[in-house]
């Protein structure tokens, strides 16, 4: 018998391995999840819905199958959560609006599916920024998702819940989303790990869309072995997405395991400018940790990166105004301000600077490949800064002192990738000395996630522990 | 600088989708819009003569048949 406290300390590798020898059971895990959500989420906001009946019987299930030596892998009795954008039957799905508040689906999304039969058990669905469509996470709808770390912060967004939940320890691992960087910027403001494989690798079949041709859903898990592990669940071709890949699906979590010794680290040049003091201290310390592991950094340059969010928000807005565009003329009072002020804009987007805006995607991945042509994988800061204020709204405050964009901010890191569609893992290099996390992204060849997880494993293990939020 | 007027995006927003914008969000609208068509044009000098834009035809005769398999 484990206590609560210790239950919730075992990541996902750590707690497939107790529940396969029956050293706990699912549970008493479920259970202790379920109390932790009890006694933070009022503050935090990271649950929209709590499915803990269901948890429940699904954890006696699990049990029963344990105890009978049908073990099905490291998420069998693993209880995990799901961004509000996901698919859930039987179970309300809001994409965090009030437009879709009673929206029941009749059938799963592809992801929950392959987790679902991989034996996790779903602990609820997670707060987000409004439809996907913001990098705050604070909801006019649901409730202001609030940072674990301090919780006048922002969580960052769009998958804000999915990080509070992590970094909490109120979920085991979740599911984030990711169009211009919505789970990377959450994982850099929480402090846990974040990945976007590459587009097309996980099927968004039954994800809600912000732009289909930059979105991804993907894990956030507190160790950089658990994303590999939920990405060797729900990886793969999906007939039900017509976009999802046929590449087959390596052992991802074997990579984790590689040294780094004698491998190329490029640092995109382009990325290391305008970052606040602590962010720079932070990426450069990990910098010179990555070298005293053996690896050979190197500087790189994408010049046309510096008009990756440009292209970004370009197509985001063209294909989320086609998607709103019936809510939009019927129900545009049931969208939070800054959403249905999006949605206005986009709506107006000429289609000749659309399509330019994708024909330009080529030219930034083609300048990134060459980067990688001498490169494993590249690095880069995941945000300029920590997580800003809840009460300064959409604005942050740069190391100029300049108050930009929010997303502006943080969208110029974490965008390019989705506009070049390649994996990028954010994970945390450190506690800044107000005590936020700071972050870096490890950046890889597309489909080349073993590269990813080798980097950042091998970094995440020489780092070491990053201390617990007091909640 | 694409000079757009609030006036303008009101009457196309009203024009193309029968949806009224308010005069506060049609001026912040005319910003945003400016500004995202003078980044366009600037796309223009990334040499994207040629390039094709990424919409695969596997993907258009895939959905076609999921198309045809939901009738």
């Amino acid at each position: 018998m484990s206590t609560h406290d210790e239950i919730r300390a075992f990541d996902v590798a750590t707690l497939a391995a107790k529940l396969r020898v029956k050293q706990i059971s699912p549970v008493e895990v479920t259970d202790a999840y379920l109390d932790r959500i009890e006694k933070t989420d009022g503050r935090l906001r990271a649950y929209i819905t709590v499915t803990a009946e269901t948890a429940r019987a699904a954890a006696k299930k699990a049990e029963t199958e344990i105890s009978a030596g049908n073990w099905r892998g490291p998420f069998h009795g693993v209880p995990i959560a799901l961004k509000d954008l996901c698919y859930t039957r039987g179970i309300r799905t809001t994409g965090g609006s009030k437009i879709l508040g009673d929206f029941v689906p009749d059938f799963d999304c592809t992801l929950w599916a392959r987790l679902a039969a991989a034996g996790a058990i779903l602990l609820g669905k997670l707060n987000l920024h409004e439809f996907a469509s913001g990098a705050t996470s604070t909801n006019p709808h649901w409730g202001t998702c609030h940072n674990p770390y301090n919780l006048d912060r922002v969580p960052g967004g769009s998958s804000g819940g999915s990080g509070a939940a992590i970094v909490a320890r109120s979920a085991a691992a979740t599911i984030g989303t990711d169009t211009g960087g919505s789970i990377r910027i959450p994982a850099a403001f929480c402090g846990c790990v974040g990945l976007k494989q590459t587009w097309s690798r996980v099927s968004r079949y039954g994800v809600l869309p912000l732009a289909d041709s930059l979105d991804h859903a993907g894990p956030m898990t507190r160790t950089v072995r658990d994303a590999a592990l939920m990405l060797n669940v729900i990886a793969g071709r999906d007939p039900n997405d017509a976009t999802s890949s046929r590449e087959p699906v390596p052992d991802y979590v074997g990579a984790c395991e590689r040294e780094i010794k004698g491998l190329r680290i490029g640092v995109v040049k382009e990325l290391t400018a305008g970052l606040a003091d602590e962010v720079a201290r932070s990426f450069n310390a990990a910098l010179v940790q990555l070298r005293s592991l053996g690896a050979d950094v190197t500087e790189v340059s994408i010049p046309a990166i510096e008009h990756a969010a440009a292209i970004a928000t370009n197509i985001t807005w063209a294909e989320a105004a086609e998607y709103h565009e019936q809510w939009m003329r019927t129900r545009p009072q049931d969208y939070g301000a800054d959403v249905r002020r999006m949605l206005e804009a986009a709506m107006l987007v000429p289609a000749a600077h659309y399509v330019r805006a994708q024909r330009a995607r080529a030219v930034l991945l083609a300048q990134a490949l060459a980067a990688l042509d001498k490169c494993a994988v590249l690095v880069a800061p995941t945000s300029a800064i920590p997580a800003p204020r809840i009460d300064v709204g959409s604005r942050a405050l740069m190391p100029t002192g300049e108050a930009v964009n929010m997303v502006t901010a943080v969208l110029r890191f974490t965008a390019p990738f989705n506009v070049t569609g390649q994996p990028a893992l954010a994970l945390p290099t450190g506690l800044a000395a107000d005590g936020l996390p700071v972050s870096m992204q490890v950046i890889g060849k597309p489909f080349d996630e073993p590269a990813v997880f080798q980097v950042a494993a091998a970094y995440e293990a020489a780092r070491g522990p990053l201390p617990e939020p007091k909640l | 600088m694409a000079r757009l007027t609030p006036g303008t995006v009101k009457t196309l927003a009203q024009e193309l989708y029968d949806y009224r914008l308010a005069d506060d969000a049609a001026a912040s609208v005319a910003h945003m819009i400016g500004a995202m068509a003078a980044h366009s044009r600037r796309l223009q000098n990334l040499g994207l003569a040629g390039l094709q834009p990424p919409f695969g035809y596997p993907t258009l005769v895939a959905e076609a048949n999921r198309c045809r398999r939901r009738e």
